[in-house]
């Protein structure tokens, strides 16, 4: 209260006097990726148009020390103003040093992972990203199976899956696992359309175990997907978004986990592999939950402000204006991003991959288990996921190790 | 070295083969590097390993530009050489006296800063970074010098001792004994002596400060130093390998041609240090 | 032997002071004030910070606002972590291998120090992979050793099958110490080549007209005079593996498959970075301060018999 005071004040003593200026620090990871930054730039000269004495400052950080510099910086009382996060536990975990921006954020979707249990939005995603299977319509004809009718049920992705598999050519799912990721997205993908709302609930909060025979399964479905030959040897040793989805977008695997928005999406395989040529389903599960598959979705990535900064009011404007309609829309044209901002217009993506993906958007879909679960949890589970595949543990082992994890993560809030 | 017989000469260049192998691996990722980086990434993902077929410079010019090479250099250029000397006189000035000197809490003092090399420095970097602000040496060249300095210093200390503790003794003593003033010993009998080991130690830290990418981005936030640049182009998932190629022989080859040229005096001047007993 | 009869030449690192030891006035005030401004660097900048670290250590600081004091639950709490354990075997696996550590680039400098041909080319060549970090190395060996990668091409024509290197859990670790050892030996090696400068070479030709072969003088003379520079290199390529290994790690495998990789260094970044835990990171960090000081100890006390540490 007395600091928004204090900030009152000295904004309204930099208002009488024009000649001061300001930088508002912005601290991510993406400002220097090519494909981003029309919308970085747009967003900082619309926003230095509109207040000639501010200076917008990116920072770009590299992304494996990215938290532990925020850390530090954030403790020591010397944190940016805005910094960008991922939604969910990297979120979450910094709630505390982040001011509230409920009242802006009456356009956005995918704010779950933005916000406490009291509803408060302590900042606004960009962009929202999900799970879904892209492949290979030329493989799926030279294999014979026809490339306009993908697999609805798991029964026909088990069908499809065989018949690649006679084909010989190239294996049915490429599979990077080296970080875990693969077994992060397919936890998703599975759980989505696996257990039910409920459930996801359940499980989101601690209350369902890693153990209990709704989540087993899906351990059990990750571990029959091996054991039917679906993958390529060496998954463990594979990078999720280097060598896979290179490898999906040589030609050399028919399907593939990607995402929607950023990177390893729709935009990037059509560039590779001709629009024409990538088709999209929602990943089906055995026992499902519903009558069809469930895509997951969560808020992808958001900007927080940080409450003790020097220009909190200027820094929140800022944030308001970068997940506005306006420069989320140049996001949206060049990098291909699904936004978060509902009022933002997609008519003009013309690839029939994001056209269907934007359409299973309605009604907004299901979150994303992995995004809910405790980073202590996602991280054993990456592990874990690389032990099943190796064979060296049993998906009851597994879910009893996580369980662990799960109570003593959940002990600790 | 004692001179090898006919026989033994024999046995040396048998044994050049596999050392010949070893450093054929050693210029490999050099090939690598270079060859990659005239690829574009398309190229890249389609044959990681074929000769490049149509080079490309483009991704020396965008990690030039994207990486602001142009004024990150000059940042990296000053701190490290600033760094660089003040560890070499700070670190030989200490070692003469741990290894050479008598004086009371020798031992604890050797003890603690080979302790300080083997704190993981995740632990500090907090402390560490108030400290900085404390001083007020945030965001300039001079806190990245101190910080440099503070973070390799255990290591060379340590090295300058062991080093001095192995030259025959008698020297010093002789040294010491004539009545000298200590610093004119340093100075003209500690430094020339300790040549092979100065250079080396020259060596290494330039190569640590040159390639400290933590350190930097803590300390030197708005202006940043060339491997900051560099590590930023790898994406948050996805390398471009072809770009970060580009970054990297960009940041190695000033060192690896300062490497190259000086060779020579490097080794006559660690041949020059070896004493005759 | 003669060459033993040479060695009191070299003294011990650190000598046992003795009370009368000590030099005159002068030299203890020179002493002090050389090492005046390491000694204040290395307090302001890592002993008062390890300190710090240690209160951090009995807290569950989330790394924002108030930090309660909870004891040595941390510590508690690593005793029942199954991954810091893994770590901690995987830390011993590694140091199982310091003797290759040490050894190698030592045989390859006296070698080049002998002048076998090729020598100064190899001398230059061999610090190239230390020069251009981690990334590059790792991409390289991501691919090298992949289940259809090169490595497994080569093993392949004489007979042996592929191996996931960095995927099975048994061979990663292993994969992952190659690597990082084929991408550092460099840097002891040059150590080991200044420290070479200082054999006498009076002493060696000494040894020679006795009518020593080669490998006599390197193991009775050269080895033996080498001692400070060898219990230099243990102690600091013990503490690099456990403290510089991060940058592989974290291309080439993640700490993964489950924990096969995962060395305690690697964790204190999960925690701290990922997991939002520095005061349980803190506690592994003292741990691994502690662990690494009791191995120098041990190497410094092995390597000179009476040194005074």
């Amino acid at each position: 209260m007395k600091k928004a005071l204090l900030a009152g004040v000295g904004l309204s003593l930099l208002a009488a006097s024009p000649a001061l200026s300001q930088t508002i620090t912005v601290w991510d990871w993406k400002s220097g990726d090519p494909v981003a930054m029309s919308y970085f730039d747009q967003a900082k000269a619309e926003f230095e148009e509109a207040n000639p004495d501010v200076t917008i400052n990116y920072v770009m950080q590299p992304n494996d020390q990215y938290y532990t510099i925020l850390g530090t910086a954030l403790a020591s009382g010397a944190g940016p103003d805005v910094f960008l996060l991922n939604g969910g536990a990297q979120a979450r975990a910094r709630f505390e040093a982040l001011t509230d921006l409920t009242d802006l954020s009456g356009d956005l979707v995918g704010l779950e992972e933005f916000q406490d249990e009291d509803g408060t939005v302590y900042a606004l995603p960009i962009s929202i990203q999900g799970f879904v299977v892209y492949y290979n319509k030329a493989l799926y004809e030279q294999a014979g199976l026809d490339p306009e009718t993908p697999p609805q049920t798991w029964d026909d992705l088990v069908a499809a899956c065989e018949v690649v598999a006679e084909a010989g050519s190239a294996p049915c799912f490429t599979l990077g696992n080296r970080e875990g990721f693969a077994g992060e997205f397919i936890l998703s993908s599975l759980a989505a359309s696996m257990l039910t709302e409920e459930q996801q609930q359940a499980f989101a909060d601690g209350e369902l175990a890693w153990s209990s025979p709704e989540v087993t399964a899906i351990l059990e479905t990750w571990v029959s997907t091996q054991d039917m030959g679906w993958y390529r040897e060496g998954a463990n040793s594979t990078s999720k978004f280097m060598d896979e989805y290179e490898q999906f977008m040589r030609g050399d695997a028919v399907h593939t986990i990607g995402l929607m928005s950023d990177i390893a999406h729709w935009k990037q395989f059509d560039d590779f592999l001709g629009a024409e040529n990538v088709g999209v389903f929602r990943h089906p599960a055995p026992d499902m939950a519903f009558d069809e598959p469930r895509m997951p979705v969560s808020g992808g990535i958001g900007y927080g402000v940080n409450k003790d900064g020097d220009n909190v009011e200027l820094a929140t404007a800022f944030v308001e204006h970068l997940a506005s309609a306006g420069p989320i829309q140049t996001f949206v044209n060049d990098a291909g991003v699904v936004p978060a901002n509902t009022t933002v217009d997609t008519s003009g993506l013309s690839s029939p991959s994001v056209i269907s993906i934007l359409d299973w958007l309605e009604p907004y879909g299901v979150t994303t288990a992995h995004a809910n679960v405790t980073a202590a949890e996602l991280t054993e589970w990456q592990r874990q996921s690389q032990l099943l595949l190796n064979g060296d543990v049993t998906p009851a082992e597994a879910a009893a190790r996580l369980d662990e994890v799960q109570a003593e993560a959940r002990s600790d809030d | 070295m004692a001179t090898a017989g006919k026989k033994e000469k024999r046995v040396l260049w048998i044994i050049s083969i596999p050392m010949a192998i070893l450093a054929l691996s050693c210029v490999y990722p050099v090939y690598f590097a270079l060859n990659n980086a005239l690829k574009d990434n398309r190229g890249y993902i389609l044959d990681r390993f074929g000769l490049v077929q149509n080079p490309t410079f483009d991704n020396f010019v965008q990690a030039w530009t994207r990486s602001n090479l142009d004024t990150y250099f000059l940042n990296s250029v000053v701190t490290t050489v600033g760094a660089v000397a003040l560890l070499l006189v700070v670190s030989s000035l200490a070692g003469f006296a741990l290894a050479v000197l008598r004086f009371p809490m020798r031992r604890l003092i050797f003890i603690v800063i080979l302790a300080s090399l083997m704190i993981p420095v995740q632990v500090v970097l907090v402390p560490f970074y108030q400290t900085i602000i404390g001083l007020g040496l945030l965001n300039t060249r001079t806190g990245l010098i101190i910080s440099y300095t503070a973070f390799f210093l255990p290591f060379s200390v340590y090295l300058m001792t062991s080093f001095y503790a192995g030259l025959p003794r008698e020297l010093v003593e002789a040294a010491r004994i004539d009545g000298a003033k200590l610093i004119q010993v340093w100075w003209y009998v500690m430094v020339p002596m300790g040549r092979p080991a100065l250079i080396t130690l020259g060596i290494l830290n330039t190569l640590y400060c040159w390639n400290d990418v933590l350190i930097s981005l803590l300390v030197l936030q708005d202006q940043r130093t060339l491997m900051v640049g560099i590590a930023a182009l790898r994406g948050e998932y996805t390398t471009n390998v072809p770009l970060l190629s580009a970054g990297i022989v960009l940041a190695a080859a000033p060192i690896v041609i300062l490497y190259i040229i000086f060779q020579r005096q490097i080794v006559s001047g660690i041949a020059v240090g070896a004493v005759k007993g | 032997m003669s060459a033993t009869a040479a060695r009191p030449a070299t003294a011990r690192p650190v000598r046992k002071p003795k009370k009368a030891s000590y030099g005159s006035r002068a030299e203890r005030r020179f002493a002090f004030l050389f090492v005046l401004p390491a000694v204040l660097l290395v307090l302001v900048f890592r002993i008062i910070p390890l300190i710090w670290g240690f209160f951090i250590s009995l807290t569950d600081w989330s790394g924002l606002g108030e930090a309660e004091f909870i004891g040595i639950d941390n510590y508690a709490a690593m005793a029942r972590d199954p991954n810091f354990q893994d770590s901690m075997v995987n830390t011993f696996v590694l140091l199982a291998t310091l003797p290759v550590w040490i050894m190698l680039p030592m045989l390859l400098a006296i070698l080049i120090h002998q002048g076998v041909p090729g020598g100064k080319l190899f001398r230059a060549v061999y610090f190239f992979p230390a020069v251009l970090s981690s990334v590059i190395v790792g991409s390289i060996f991501n691919v090298v050793l992949r289940f259809d990668g090169s490595f497994n091409a080569l093993l392949g024509m004489v007979g042996i099958d592929a191996v996931d290197w960095l995927g099975n859990s048994s061979t990663a670790l292993f994969s992952l110490i190659g690597v990082q050892l084929w991408a550092t030996f460099g840097m002891s090696l040059l150590i080991f080549l200044a420290g070479l400068s200082t054999v006498s070479k009076e002493m060696l030709e000494a040894a020679r007209l006795d009518g020593a072969k080669l490998w006599q003088i390197w193991i009775f003379v050269v080895i033996p005079s080498l001692r400070p520079i060898i219990e230099f290199v243990a102690v600091v390529t013990t503490i690099g593996v456990l403290t510089n290994m991060f940058g592989l790690i974290y291309v080439l495998t993640a700490g993964g498959p489950g924990t096969a990789t995962t060395l305690p260094e690697f964790l204190i970044w999960l925690e701290q970075g990922r997991l939002n835990r520095p005061g349980y990171a803190a506690a592994i960090s003292m741990v691994l301060f502690a662990f690494m000081g009791g191995i120098a100890y041990l190497q410094i006390r092995i390597m000179s018999r009476n040194a005074n540490i």
